[in-house]
This record gives C-alpha cells, structure tokens and sequence, in this order.
C-alpha cells in the first residue's frame, strides 16, 4: 500500500522569490513527522500545498498514492498557526459545522465532540462561546476541530505554542494517541523538545530548502558528541589539562565540559574518580536544538 | 450542494439567533407600528372632546355676509367645524368664550369698500390657522364671496358649480402595440403602484445596505480569525461564498416578511381603515407584473451586489479596514437608488431608459420603468438578460478574488498584486 502523504520535489514561487524548493518527504501511517525551520523557511507554504490551499509549481503531492482530489477534504484535519474559531459562536455549534462540512453527520459530529471534551476533561464547554474561554482552552477547542471528523492526515502548525506546561503534556498525550491509532500527522513547530519527544522522522527547511533530512536517530548520530556533563562532590582540578578538551564550565552542581575527541571522555571519568566522588557522568549527544542552530546558523549570513 | 445547504444553515441560524438581529428586527417594528400609527394618534389627540373646533361668529358690522356664511354653512354636508353664533355686535363676548375656552376661535369681517369682499380674520390662540379649519372656513367662505359679489343675480347652483373646484381625471392611454392592458392605466392603480415601486426601490437599497455589509464583514472576519483557512480546506470557495450569499439572502427575506407581517397587521386595525381610503390607495389594483418583476429583479440585484461585497470582504484583512474599501460598491448602490427615486416622476427619461441596460442601476431602474412608465416587453427581457450576463460575469470574477483573497494577509492588495498572487495560487 502506497504512503499516506508523499511529497516529491515540491516547488513553489511568488514571483520572483521561491517560498519552496523541492522538498521531498514522506509520512507513514501512524507516524508524526516533523517540520523544522526557522520563521520564513517555507513551513506554512509547505503545509498549504499540502491542504491543497495552494497549488505547487513544480513536483507533485500524492496522498494514498493518488493526487489531490475534493475527497481529501473529508481525510484531513488542519489545526492553523492562529486558531481558526468564529469568536461569537457556541463552541458546540460551530465545531458540528466545521465536522459536518468534512463529511460527518450532525449526531456523528455531536457525539465525537463530546467525546473530545471529555478527554480534555472540559465538558461544560459544550455550550460556551469562544470568545469566553482563555487562550489555552481556545487552542484545544481548535485542537478537537481539527480531528473531530477522525482525519486521516492531520497538518498541524504551531500545535503546542502559548500552552501551560500542563496542557502541552495533555495535548501530547493525545497526539501520540492519534499516531497509534493509524493517523499521520505532519507537524511544524520550533520547539524542539517536542519534535525529539514525538517524531520520527524530519526535515529542517531554511530558507526554503531541505538542509537536513531523515530519521532523528541517524541525524543525532551524523553528529560528533562534545559534551561531557559531570557532577561530583567536591572539586575537580586539572580538567583542562587532559587531551582532546577544548573548554570547561563551571555549573551549579559540576563542569560542562567541550570535548574535541569522544576518547577524551575516559580520561576525564578517571580524573574525577580519581580526585572525588562522581554522582552523575554523561557524554551528552546532540540536542536537536544544538544541531539546529548549527545547520541554520552556518548558512546564515 | 449539500455543504452548501450545511453553509446556508450555518450563516442563517447563527445570524438568526444573534442578539443584535432579534433588537434590531424588534426595533424597526416597532418603528414600524408606531409610524403607522401615528396619524390616528395625532387625529385623536388634537380632535378635542367633540373632534370639530368651534367657531364663533359675531353679527358685527356685516350682518349680511354673516347671514349668508350662516346659510352656506348649514348647506355643508361635513362642516369640519361648530358655529357658534352670538348676538352682540361687539367682541367682548367673544373675547371672553376665546378666554375661557369655550370656542376655539372666531371670525371676524373688515369693512367693505365698493363691492369688493372685505377682509376675514381669524382670531384664536394661535398665529396659524389650523389647515383642517382653514380648508373647511375657506369652502364656506368661497360661496358666501360669490354670492356677495354677484349680489344675487346667480341662484344656488350657479353658485355651488362656480366655487366647485375642477377635477382633473388622470387617464393614461394604452401604448398602441400593448395588447392585453387594453385600458390605460388607471389613476387609482397608477397610485398604489408608485407606491408599491417607492417601497420595492427603498427595499432593494435597504437590503443591498445591510445584508452586503454584513456579508463583507463576516467574510473579513472569518479571514481575521484564521477560520477561512479552515473552511477553504473543506468547502470549495465557491459552495462557501454562494452558501453565505444565499443564507444572508435568507435572512433578507425573513426580516422583509417581518415587516410586512407587521405592516399588513397595522393596516387591518381598524382605526387604520378611514386612513387607508383617504389616501386613496385600492389595494386590489396591485400589478401583478410589477410585483413579479420586482421580485425577480430584487434577487438578481441582489446576487449581483452581494457576489462584490463577498469579493471586496475577503481581499480585506481587517474589519476596521472594510468601511473604506466597500465605498466603491456602496456609491455604486447609492447612484442606482437617486436614479430610481429621481425618476419616479419621470418614468420614460433618456437617463433611465439608458440606465436600465447598466446592470449595477437596472434592478432599480428597470422596475421603475415597469411600474410607472410604459416598457415593452422587450426592453424587460434585454435588460434581464444583462442582469444575468453581469451575474455570471461577476459571480465568477468574485469568486475568483474570493479565493485568492482569503489567503492573502497584510495591506489591501492592490489589482496587480492580486493578478500575480491569483497567477501564483494557480486560480
């Protein structure tokens, strides 16, 4: 069976300035796919195409191995970057429209939505305006009006920002329910946390081309790890000293120490065993967050 | 289809169900019912106790008009006022009856010179003389002055056919190739259908006012909060825009079936009904053609209308910004409605013949032409036809802009940079 969502060599321009520059990936069944990139790397152009807001110019877009047709309006569900909810209506009324005009049936609709709302432990919302509810609660309410019609194919833009720690734990908790339950999600965020927390796979954009791509595993490992965090119970001198470190910071409870050569990580174990008590050693891979600002930051100028 | 209907349903309930419909539908019936209303009230509170004012009349220097007033007035099948007379030559009397308010006011007769009538006054509490008393005194006062100056020589009839005023009695003729009016038009019919095309014209400007205004504006606001990009992603701008048009449509109609509900109401009080016939208004002689084409015309004009407004809502961001941006089509309303209104009295001008195949004046136009003037068949078809031509034209173009529109944030785009972001949208 052919993939839910395949992009390939997807080109898009305004004008004279190209917004997408043949991006090529791939989502899975059940799988969260995540778009990294700076603000104005092409992510929304991207996700636009995708929704067949907007047409691309070159390459082609294939869902379930065929392209756009009016049926995939019934397949997907598309929470915006701005929530997209009429302020003044009944959050009940208003989330059954936007379901029925995706194909559901208004009794389908209805119990759907209850269901959400009891998920996000919050029915008596039922019959409250948007307009009423705080910023957070509004963001799950176009959250539960993305996928109430169940979506094959979910985009979200932006799905965790302006939430409570609290409620990013919720709303991921149930993203990660969709995913097992078979939906692909392709997802846009730059809060890396959550992409290494959630994704598989991804692609960074930049300036609206790929310059990183593939499974997070592999990205990490392409990487050289520099980092040793050490925590001991008394000082540590001579650090510096050892081959193959390049820097040593002094943190709250221990060094951050920059290494130059995995090798030099023996060393600096034995030196510390050997001077105090070590309470917590680590040879610190990548973050995601690292090898961003490495990839974007290098073209950068 | 059946998103649309999803659509209609939406936009007619939501607005339906709004607060700030049910006050103003509330509102203007009650403006409504107290417009209508207000003849009767002012006749019943200005009437007095027996409704007719009373007048007194002195004999004072000119006994013999006063006896002839007397006589004539007594004659009158509806006076419009009392005679109260008194002996006394002197005002005293008078003055002291005005005074306590026993009458209203009395009349008073200068001195002749050389057969000529002499000078009337009216003394009362006022510097006016109430129109009602001044048309009743001037009936009476008309016979009394003939016969003054004939001094006898002519008899009642004679005099009764001489300040008779002289009826003129409209008649228009039927245009020489119309069969089947057969008859002109005639005066009664001509009226209520002047009526009948002033209110059709006021309706039509109304509507085109308020429910365009209302769609640009939730057009613009479903693009502000972001939820247009939700809908395009599962409608087709097309079943969206025609769904809203048709729901704001809707409630065009309901809010007009209100009105009327409310007006038909009024008019069968029946302290309305001496009203009714006084103005000479017959409802049976309604025209049917009038009545048809008006209404085909009003949905046509509004289509055409309201195709724009949706067109000019989504190319605005925000909702401050709207006002300005919709003043093109709202001039555009405007002109179309002063030709109509203009041309009431001049159903057959060159201005509005020609106005009649521009598709923004001709729903107006066009049934003041049919209503008041003498159109041919033709000409309504030709004129209909346009209509269409420019429905089409402009349905398409607006749903055009519709959706590039509604993703394109920022300032207002201006034509150019909408034709290359329609190029580049691919639409």
């Amino acid at each position: 069976m052919s993939k839910p969502l395949v992009l390939e060599k997807v080109v898009k321009q305004f004008g004279d300035k190209t917004a997408v520059n043949e991006i090529s990936l791939q989502v899975e069944e059940g799988e969260i796919y995540g778009l990294l990139g700076a603000n104005g790397a092409g992510k929304t152009t991207t996700m636009r195409m995708v929704l067949g807001l907007i047409y691309p110019d070159g390459g082609r877009i294939l869902y379930n191995g065929k392209p756009y047709g009016s049926e995939l309006q019934h397949l997907m569900g598309y929470l915006p970057e701005e929530r997209g909810l009429y302020p003044k209506v009944k959050v009940s009324d208003q989330i059954i429209y936007l379901a029925r005009l995706r194909g559901m049936s208004a009794s389908e609709a209805d119990k759907s939505l209850k269901y959400w709302l009891e998920r996000f432990e919050v029915p008596e919302y039922y019959d409250k305006k948007i307009e009423e509810l705080s910023k957070g609660n509004q963001q799950k309410m176009g959250f539960i009006a993305a996928v109430v019609h169940k979506p094959k194919i979910v985009i979200m833009d932006e799905a965790f920002s302006g939430l409570d720690p609290v409620n990013v734990e919720l709303l991921k908790a149930t993203v990660k329910e969709l995913r097992d339950s078979g939906t692909s999600i392709l997802f846009s965020t730059h809060r890396m946390e959550h992409v290494e927390e959630l994704c598989r796979n991804i692609t960074i954009l930049h300036r609206s081309r790929t310059v990183l791509q593939g499974s997070l595993r592999e990205i990490k490992k392409q990487y050289p790890r520099e980092e040793v965090l050490l925590h001991t119970a008394s000082e540590v001198s001579g650090l510096e000293g050892i081959a193959g470190v390049t820097g040593v910071e002094r943190k709250e409870r221990g060094y951050l120490i920059r290494i130059s050569d995995v090798g030099a990580a023996k060393a600096i174990l034995r030196t510390a065993m050997d001077q105090s008590e070590v309470e917590h050693f680590e040879i610190k891979e990548p973050t995601l967050n690292q090898i961003f600002i490495k990839e974007v930051g290098e073209s950068h100028e | 289809m059946n998103k649309m209907t999803t659509v209609i349903g939406f936009t007619f309930l939501n607005k339906v169900k709004a607060k700030s419909f049910l006050i103003t539908t509330l509102v203007l019936a009650l403006l409504v019912t107290i417009g209508m209303n207000v003849p009767y009230f002012i006749a019943k509170f200005t009437g007095g106790d027996d409704g007719l004012a009373s007048i007194g009349l002195a004999r004072g220097t000119q006994p013999e008009i006063v006896q002839s007033f007397k006589a004539y007035y007594e004659k009158q099948e509806t006076p419009g006022f009392t005679l109260a007379e008194y002996e006394q030559t002197d005002e005293a009397a008078l003055k002291k009856d005005l005074e306590a308010g026993k009458i209203d006011g009395y009349l008073q007769f200068g001195a002749s010179t050389a057969g000529e009538f002499p000078g009337v006054t009216y003394v009362s509490k006022k510097d006016s003389v109430p129109q009602d008393i001044q048309a009743s005194l001037q009936a009476v006062l008309q016979s009394v002055k003939a016969e003054y100056i004939t001094k006898g020589t002519l008899n009642e009839e004679q005099i009764a056919a001489l300040t008779a005023p002289v009826q003129i009695e409209a008649q228009k003729q039927a245009a020489a190739g119309e069969a089947g009016t057969g008859e002109g038009k005639t005066e009664k019919a001509a009226l209520i259908n002047y009526v009948i095309v002033y209110v059709l014209v006021i309706l039509f400007f109304m509507t085109i006012m308020m429910t365009g205004n209302m769609i640009a504006a939730e057009v613009t606001a479903e693009k502000s909060s972001r939820i247009m990009e939700i809908l395009i992603t599962s409608v087709s701008p097309l079943a969206q825009m025609f769904g809203k048009i048709i729901g704001m449509f809707l409630i065009g109609l309901f809010q007009i079936f209100i009105f009327a509900a409310v007006i038909a109401i009024n008019v069968a009080l029946p302290h309305n009904q001496p009203i009714l016939s006084e103005l000479n208004l017959d409802l049976s002689q309604i025209s049917v053609e009038v009545l048809v084409f008006g209404f085909i015309l009003y949905i046509l004009g509004y289509f055409l209308y309201a195709t724009l407004f949706a067109a000019i809502g989504s190319l605005v961001s925000r909702t401050e910004e709207l006002g300005q941006a919709i003043m093109p089509i709202t001039m555009l309303s405007l002109a179309a409605f002063y030709i109509g209104i203009f041309s009431l009295s001049a159903p057959d001008s060159t201005l509005l013949k020609v106005s009649t195949y521009i598709p923004f004046f001709s729903p107006v136009s066009m049934i003041v032409r049919i209503g008041l003037g003498d159109t041919p068949m033709w000409e309504i078809l030709a004129s209909l036809a346009v209509l269409l031509a420019a429905i089409f034209l402009f349905g398409w173009l607006s749903a055009k802009i519709y959706r590039t529109g509604v993703l394109l944030y920022g300032k207002r785009p201006t034509l150019k940079e909408l034709q290359k972001a329609m190029r580049a949208y691919k639409i």
